[in-house]
């Protein structure tokens, strides 16, 4: 396509500052819906257990689902495959121009979706603006032993990388971004550059299958550009010009 | 002014309060040494009387000038203070000024046409003020400045007009 | 042979001419009476009013307050709010009662800017109706919030964090918005007031002569005075009309801004500008129907011809409520993308299908076809029904355009129902408040701008045209 009829979107991030972008590719052919990504993800970012009645009444708070369609009755069944979905850290977020009061912000450099968790006042505008319908809200207290102990069933084990979260205010996946800082500060003190794969989110770390592969997408290097860069990709309701940064794989060679 | 006093003259209605104005203009009490005080708004050619003058729509407009700056300086002046990136969205985006800036205009014409009616009135003020409570009553009086001496002539005349009294004006608290 | 080529129509020679006192304009009173029938209905209070003001109050303190209390303690999650209906009553309750507060501006700014003498009487009424429904607005926003305790937050302040709030979001337009119309509106209420208030000061007693003389703010009514309260409400009359268009359009931009099928639409600015005047006129109808039956005296001010007055606008903007709403309606249906065609299915056809034929018989059928009629326009406690109707048409309307769109979005994943909780009692508390301030104001500040009136009828004169009487207005102002 000639330059000058190329959608103004198209042209990546113009900050000149970019160091790297952070992306991930999800391979539903690998995919065996086994939940463990769920269940890390919970783990390492504190993410609460909502209970019985909330989560039937669509309040669970994983920052990963897996989700799944099926048409006709038993036997006779057309299945989707296994589709886990999470924040896409759009380049273009919906989310973000909606905060009243910049909870919702873009990371120029790394071109991650940024939540910030104490300057959230409640209005969840964003949750509505987005299209994956990626964020949770903290309905309750849930964190809070005293209000449901019946709830609180590892409350030994939070993560101290990670910000317990009180009621009222909305969260997301972040790419476990501990552990990208984590990476960052331990090549910055060995006075190198990140490798390939040395940032692997919980989710990632969990997969048996290996279907989710993380790491910088604006170098062609790294397999996680190789892979995302197949016919086999595609992404979330591109048609909507959000540009996620997460790559679906499926079907092909 | 010991060589005049204050006399407030009770009219029932517009036309012998337009015919005691033009009495007292023919004997000789000049425009700015009277007012009218009416329950109704009355216009002032009605009453033969020269316009009043308001400062409230420059006020306003101050206000207006005003408020378009503070408008301007919130969507634009702010992401200057600490610029962050939202949506892929221009740090001054253009629509979103327009917007701001009309309410914030709005707001300083209104709310400064509100003041300007308070400071040009000179409200609020509690202090003693020549009045009857006949006026709110829709009664229109005209309070005005006699040279002293002519009292007894031009009290005469106005109530030959109609006035339904003519006293000395006393102010007293409302 | 007769001159007539076709016969009399029968009740035309038998019809007796109006009477000319019918009309309040040509009812003429002196001042000093009006004044005291005003201040005599402020004054009487019977074992009713308080009774009724009691229940009121109990209402608020609890449904409403102690509710509210609740829901902070314990969070959203008492709140019927879900994943993908992240907003749900609360928000239906801002966009209504800012629907009611357009009237007020309506009836007194464009009414009075087009010198449409029926509007004298029942002006302050309406800017109450402004004020207090502005007050529940605020109340709701606060009650939608999460985190309610840092809404400040939203203000533009300089602050130790160095940041201010992003006025990239719609939220942060109508935060200006609703408090630029709040603050004027709060104004335009007061600057006609001040005569009145200084015509109660002049007959009051005891702490009520305190409070109006405060209130008054020393208002005399010299030349200069009334020039300047003049010039200041003909400015507030031109100015606030663009500005009550643009708030509501800026709610609808809450909506239409966001990437969701069933909200990103073009026509939902004016679309719900017409949706606020279809509840405030309704509203005003209800609320002029309990003055004028239960206020003392209110039957000499508030006539049929007002209530015939509000029927014709009442029709009017249900007809063009229809027409923005069919435009709204049709694009998605005929050519609009798969989500909103699964959407519009939802509406029509989903658990919820009869609120959607509930909303159009309210909001287009019963006003149809009761208003075309001037005998039933004239008939007060008639048209008292119909604008409660139309307010639950209207309820309605914003009910389905928020919580149920939002039931549908591009993940069906998360297609989920939404079942109000806590909101129904914090609803119930509004709307007690909204009563209870109106109950409470009407007792302390003349509900009637009498110098209005007064002003009306000096104009008013009855002009005799061949063998007919004919009504003809001066402009005396």
């Amino acid at each position: 396509m000639p330059k000058e009829l190329q959608s103004p979107m198209d042209s990546a991030n113009p900050a000149q500052d970019v160091q790297g972008i952070w992306g991930m590719t999800i391979d539903q052919d690998l995919c065996t819906g086994c939940q463990a990504c769920v269940a890390a993800c919970s783990m390492e970012n504190n993410v609460p257990f909502v209970g019985e009645v909330d989560a039937g009444y669509g309040r669970s708070m994983q920052w990963i689902r897996i989700e799944r369609f099926w048409q006709g009755s038993y036997p006779n069944i057309k299945a989707t495959p296994y589709q886990p979905v999470m924040c896409q850290n759009c380049h273009n977020a919906p989310c973000e121009p909606v905060c009243p009061v910049f909870a919702s912000v873009h990371s120029a450099s790394e071109d991650l979706n940024l939540q910030v968790y104490n300057r959230c006042v409640g209005t969840r505008y964003c949750a509505n603006n987005c299209p994956y319908q990626a964020r949770v809200f903290n309905w309750r207290d849930y964190m809070d032993p005293r209000q449901r102990p019946e709830l609180v069933t590892l409350s030994n084990h939070w993560n101290p990388d990670v910000t317990v979260r009180r009621r009222g205010i909305m969260e997301k996946c972040t790419f476990c971004i501990q552990r990208i800082r984590h990476a960052e500060d331990t090549a910055a003190s060995e006075n190198r550059d990140i490798r390939d794969g040395e940032v692997v989110p919980a989710c990632a770390q969990a997969c048996p299958a290996s279907a989710i592969t993380f790491g910088r997408i604006n170098d062609p290097a790294t397999k996680v550009s190789q892979a995302a860069d197949t016919s086999r990709g595609s992404h979330l309701l591109e048609e909507l010009g959000t540009i996620p940064h997460v790559t679906y794989l499926a079907g092909g060679a | 002014m010991s060589d005049s006093t204050m006399l407030l003259a009770l009219f029932e209605d517009i036309e012998p309060a337009a015919n005691g104005i033009e009495r007292l203009h023919e004997m000789g009490i000049a425009d700015d040494q009277m007012n009218v005080i009416s329950g109704v708004p009355i216009k002032d050619t009605i009453l033969g009387r020269p316009s009043a003058l308001s400062h409230v729509s420059r006020i306003a407009l101050t206000g207006a000038i005003l408020g378009f700056l503070l408008g301007a300086f919130l969507i634009w002046g702010t992401p200057y203070l600490f610029p962050l990136h939202v949506g892929g969205q221009p740090l001054y985006p253009v629509p979103q000024f327009l917007i701001i800036v009309f309410e914030m205009t709005m707001l300083g014409l209104m709310g400064f046409a509100f003041l300007g009616m308070f400071v040009d009135s000179g409200f609020p003020s509690y202090t003693p003020k020549e009045y009857v409570r006949e006026i709110s009553d829709g009664k229109i009086a005209v309070l005005f400045r006699c040279p002293s001496g002519e009292e007894r002539k031009i009290v005469d005349a106005l109530k030959k007009l109609g006035a339904e009294s003519v006293n000395p004006a006393e102010a007293r608290q409302l | 042979m007769s001159a007539l080529t076709k016969p009399l129509f029968a009740g035309s020679k038998a019809e007796e001419q109006e009477d000319p006192k019918e009309h309040l304009m040509h009812d003429r009173m002196p001042r000093g009476e009006m004044n005291s029938m005003m201040l005599d209905s402020m004054h009487s209070t019977t074992w009713k009013y308080w009774t009724v003001t009691g229940v009121l109050a109990a209402i608020v303190a609890t449904c409403l307050f102690y509710a509210w209390y609740y829901l902070i303690m314990n969070g959203l999650g008492v709140a019927g709010v879900n994943r993908p209906v992240y907003w749900g009553i609360f928000l239906v309750e801002v966009v209504f009662w800012i629907g009611i507060s357009h009237a007020g501006t309506f009836i007194s700014a464009i009414l009075r800017v087009l010198k449409v003498e029926g509007r004298r009487p029942f002006t302050r009424a309406a800017e109450l109706m402004t004020t207090f429904g502005l007050v529940q607005a605020g109340i709701s926003v606060f009650l939608h919030m999460g985190r309610v305790w840092l809404s400040y937050w939203l203000i533009p302040i300089p602050n130790e964090r160095g940041l201010w709030p992003d006025f990239h979001s719609p939220l942060m337009w109508d935060f200006m918005a609703i408090n630029t119309y709040l603050l004027c509106s709060t104004m335009y209420l007061f600057l006609p007031l001040i005569p009145d208030l200084a015509m109660a000061r002049d007959r009051a007693t005891g702490w009520r002569k305190t409070l109006y003389k405060i209130l008054a703010i020393g208002f005399r009514g010299t030349e200069g005075e009334w020039k300047n309260l003049k010039t200041a409400m003909n400015i507030f009359a031109f100015a606030i009309i663009p500005v009550m268009f643009s708030v509501h359009t800026i709610v609808s931009w809450d909506f239409a801004m966001a990437t969701r099928p069933g909200w990103s639409s073009t026509v939902f600015g004016p679309y719900f500008v017409i949706g606020a005047l279809h509840s405030g006129m309704a509203a005003v109808a209800i609320v002029l129907f309990l003055i004028r039956s239960t206020m003392k005296n209110m039957k000499y001010f508030l006539r049929p011809e007002h209530f015939e007055l509000l029927g014709m606008l009442m029709l009017l903007v249900s007809m063009a409520w229809a027409y923005f709403y069919f435009n709204d309606y049709l694009v998605p249906w005929y050519g609009g993308d798969k989500w909103e065609k699964i959407l519009t299915n939802f509406i029509q056809t989903g658990p919820e299908w009869y609120l959607w034929y509930l909303m159009l018989f309210c909001n287009v059928v019963v006003p149809w076809a009761i208003l075309w009629n001037r005998k039933w326009r004239r008939i007060p406690w008639l048209l008292a029904i119909v604008g409660f109707l139309i307010n639950v048409g209207m309820w309605l309307e914003r009910f389905i355009i928020i919580p149920e769109t939002l039931t549908i979005n591009r993940m069906p994943f998360t297609w989920r129902l939404y079942v109000p909780a806590i909101e129904i009692a914090l609803t119930i508390g509004n709307f007690a408040f909204f009563f209870l301030l109106y109950m409470l104001a009407s007792r302390l500040i003349p509900l009637i701008p009498v110098w209005e009136v007064q002003e009306g009828q000096e104009s008013h004169v009855l002009r005799k045209i061949g063998k007919a009487r004919i009504s003809a207005v001066s402009e005396i102002d």
